[in-house]
């Protein structure tokens, strides 16, 4: 229990400096000072909105009958603002097409002759 | 948002250890792509709160933040993540 306790407090002293590091980007962008304790108190929110979406992406999987969590389920978590949702899915479908790059990479370097199934170039030499 | 510079950001192994902590179930894990987008998440909350605080704060005609600035954005912030 004293050991949980402990991570838990190291995680949030880890959150809590992040935090006032872009509260210290966006005071200096906007020439406004924050409050110690508007940082800790954002820190609070944050922690807490973070168990919020931790249990939310554990439903979710869960309802999907898989024990990890996919990108997916962190679409379905950023669903109750547009904007949002809108920037998580093109993130995701980034990440998606890098992995596809690095993947396809990969295979030419390994056999060069195999591209039976990769769609034809043209302008590549 | 800028771009160019480096924002600041939090951790992957943060939020990667942030979530294992709270998940029920010790058999949930989270996929690496999964915890970029979370990661990526957690920041915009933070730099959301910051931002809206920081509004409130210009229109009360002050020049540093306040707990109170930050109550009165407190609701709406909740209500939109």
């Amino acid at each position: 229990m004293d050991e949980e306790f402990s991570r838990s407090q190291r995680l949030k002293a880890a959150v809590h400096f992040t935090v006032s590091k872009i509260c210290e980007e966006i005071g200096q962008d906007c020439g406004k000072e924050f409050n110690k304790l508007v940082i800790a108190a954002i820190t609070e929110t944050a922690f807490k909105q973070c168990d919020i979406f931790a249990k939310d992406l554990e439903a979710f999987a869960r309802h999907a009958k898989r024990t990890t969590i996919t990108v997916e389920d962190v679409k379905l978590a950023a669903r109750r603002s547009t904007s949002l949702a809108i920037y998580i899915t093109q993130k995701g479908e980034e990440l998606t097409s890098t992995h596809k790059e690095q993947r396809e990479r990969k295979k030419k370097q390994s056999g060069k002759s195999d591209e039976s199934e990769a769609p034809a170039k043209g302008s590549e030499d | 948002m800028a771009d160019g510079e480096p924002e600041v950001m939090f951790k992957k192994e943060t939020v990667g250890k942030l979530l294992s902590m709270f998940f029920k179930d010790e058999k949930t894990r989270v996929g690496g792509d999964a915890v970029i987008l979370m990661t990526e998440m957690l920041t915009i909350f933070v730099r959301e709160a910051a931002r809206r605080a920081a509004k409130q704060a210009h229109t009360e005609h002050s020049d540093a933040v306040d707990i109170e600035n930050f109550e009165k954005i407190l609701p709406q912030l909740l209500l939109d993540f």
